[in-house]
């Protein structure tokens, strides 16, 4: 019998964080050079974490934004038409 | 074209929004656009606007006695009295230099500067007549970002410091084939975020023009350093660049009149990059008439730029910002004004004593019909507010070596390089879609009911890439400080409507003087 999908668990703040440091890791970038927690430092881990979660999470609220697929901006019409010249390449 | 309509009325939005869109689409491709069609001419434009300077100014009114005093003439008042023979080029640049090696160690408004001689090198160099000696003698302050040969560039940060480009970025080139000097890079904000600051650190450097004595008040950001080189009298007018609100912000906060103009109007090669598809070039100065002048030199087409080729060449920004001629103070085209919901309603009593002046005023200048409080475009707060409409993703491409090499040289900006990392595809599409149907409904919607809006940020107009002009109306004391200090308006407007912007703050300084008022200087 097919289990019916329920929304997961929210993640929590470490699960985030850890993902955050993951994504980081894997381009190559060392943020461990931050100190932990420092408010008289121009940016630390902990401020640089809250962050990320801050804007993973509004991945969230753009996910729910939806365009009606079917709409289109509207465009110039007929189009102007200029030939593509070897001087312009 | 016709010359007695101003272009906003000209030119197709369908054809704004399609552009767009094609800005957004080719972000990521940028580095590997094609340059301009091979033989165009490098600054397409560019002699036919020195000229149009030449003419606009030529019965341009000179304050009594302001040449007494170099660095008190306004742009305009500069060009004419140097051609009229009455002040010599030399006598500018050194009463600038004079001010600048007295106060800009308190204000430190400058990240570098050329010396003395080799200014006065730079003048007997220019031509004494004709097109390129338009800016003859014009003290100018470009924000640190943008590329100079002479001089380190340096973008307030870390990222680039000791950096020395081998060539001008376009706009300064501009300034200075039109006969206009650099007399300092001016301080700003790290990587174009914030108030300046010493490189890594949070301490500010430079301070408000108008608290000249402590850092308090702020001088705004990140054209902090040009804002305040302007305003406080150590260059006539300067280049900022405005992603979000940074031209017109400080300029606010300083008693300047500054505009960001249409995306594309003015060519971005040899700024320091933040943001493919906001970053805008924008001129800051005292009045209407010399941001005219100034973004006269410097929008036209680049090859170096696709985002400013195909474009509706610049009309005459000088004529638009020449006060009408009439009996009463008149903008120069009929224009329908409106006001920003609760723009007259805010906490600030002062703030709103000085807006609703501006309206009364408004409502009394010929050819302007204000139409009242403006309704929002469907879903604006979804399509302005985050995350629709940020830009993560901007900044974190242009720097991913950068952050490898120490994340630490990022300062307190660190986040918002490396956000975009965490921002999935699905977003960044929504975040473009979402850009595309609020320029569409600004035009459609908004600017339907008027022609220019009164505005509080400047947000939504950045992301769209709409021009924006803010000019001083009044002063305030400040709560914090207790300093008096200036008040500005902000006005936006469709596509390529710089003229009319212009054209009502010209009509507003006509019968004003905010716009002259000159902050104390240092206690040196």
């Amino acid at each position: 019998m097919k289990r019916t999908p329920v929304p997961p668990p929210e993640p929590t703040d470490e699960e985030l964080d850890r993902y955050i440091l993951t994504r980081y890791a894997l381009l190559g970038i060392d943020v461990s050079v931050l100190p932990e927690s420092d408010a008289d430092a121009p940016m630390d881990l902990e401020r640089l974490l809250a962050n990320g979660r801050s804007i993973l999470r509004q991945d969230v609220e753009a996910a729910n934004f939806t365009i009606d697929p079917q709409f289109n901006l509207p465009v110039p019409h007929p189009a102007p038409f200029v030939a593509w010249t070897e001087a312009e390449q | 074209m016709s010359a007695r309509e101003p272009q906003d009325r000209l030119v197709s939005r369908r054809w704004f929004v399609e552009r767009m869109a094609w800005v957004s689409a080719v972000a990521a491709g940028s580095a590997g656009l094609p340059a301009g069609a091979a033989g165009a001419d490098r600054r397409a434009g560019a002699g036919e606007a020195r000229a149009r300077i030449g003419r606009g100014l030529r019965d341009v009114a000179v304050r009594p006695g302001v040449q007494q005093d170099p660095t008190e003439m306004t742009l305009a008042e500069t060009v004419a009295l140097v051609r009229r023979g009455l002040v010599r080029p030399e006598e500018v640049v050194e009463a600038h230099v004079d001010r600048i090696e007295r106060f800009d160690g308190a204000l430190k408004a400058y990240a570098d500067r050329p010396t003395r001689g080799a200014l006065l090198a730079e003048v007997g160099r220019t031509p004494s007549d004709g097109p390129d000696a338009a800016l003859r003698g014009v003290c100018l302050a470009p924000k640190d970002n943008f590329y100079t040969a002479d001089l380190l560039t340096e973008g307030g940060s870390l990222v680039y410091r000791g950096f020395r480009p081998d060539y001008d970025a376009t706009a300064v080139s501009s300034m200075r084939a039109a006969g206009g000097l650099v007399v300092g890079k001016a301080q700003m904000g790290n990587l174009a975020g914030g108030r300046a600051q010493v490189y890594g650190t949070t301490t500010p450097t430079t301070r408000n023009a108008w608290s000249p004595d402590d850092d308090a008040y702020s001088p705004g950001g990140s054209s902090s350093g040009t804002a305040t080189a302007v305003a406080a009298r150590l260059a006539v007018a300067g280049l900022g660049t405005q992603t979000g609100g940074s031209v017109i912000g400080p300029g606010n906060r300083q008693g300047l009149t500054c505009i960001k103009p249409t995306f594309g109007r003015v060519s971005l090669h040899g700024v320091i990059p933040l943001s493919y598809t906001r970053d805008h070039v924008g001129s800051m100065a005292r009045d209407a008439l010399d941001a005219a002048i100034l973004l006269q030199v410097i929008a036209h087409p680049d090859p170096n730029d696709p985002r400013t080729l195909g474009l509706p060449p610049a009309p005459d920004f000088v004529r638009a910002a020449t006060p009408f001629p009439g009996e009463s103070p008149a903008v120069r085209w009929p224009t329908r004004v409106g006001v920003w919901p609760g723009y007259l309603e805010q906490d600030d009593g002062a703030v709103n004593a000085l807006r609703r002046t501006l309206v009364e005023r408004l409502v009394r200048t010929g050819n302007v019909t204000v139409v009242g409080e403006v309704s929002l475009p469907d879903q604006w707060d979804e399509l302005t507010g985050s995350p629709l409409g940020g830009s993560h993703g901007d900044p974190t491409a242009f720097f991913i070596e950068a952050l490898r090499r120490d994340v630490r040289d990022f300062g307190d900006r660190l986040p918002r390089f490396l956000n975009g990392m965490l921002q999935s595809a699905d977003t960044y599409v929504k975040v473009q879609q979402a850009r595309m149907l609020l320029l569409h409904r600004m035009q459609t919607q908004l600017f339907s009911q008027c022609d220019v809006v009164l505005t509080e940020g400047t947000g939504p107009f950045d992301g769209t890439g709409l021009p924006v002009l803010g000019m001083p109306i009044g002063v305030q004391t400040d709560e914090g400080t207790g300093l008096t200090v200036p008040v500005g308006a902000t006005l936006a407007a469709r596509p390529f409507a710089e003229e009319r912007l212009f054209a009502v703050a010209a009509a507003w300084q006509a019968v004003t003087d905010h716009h002259r008022r000159r902050p104390p200087d240092p206690s040196v």
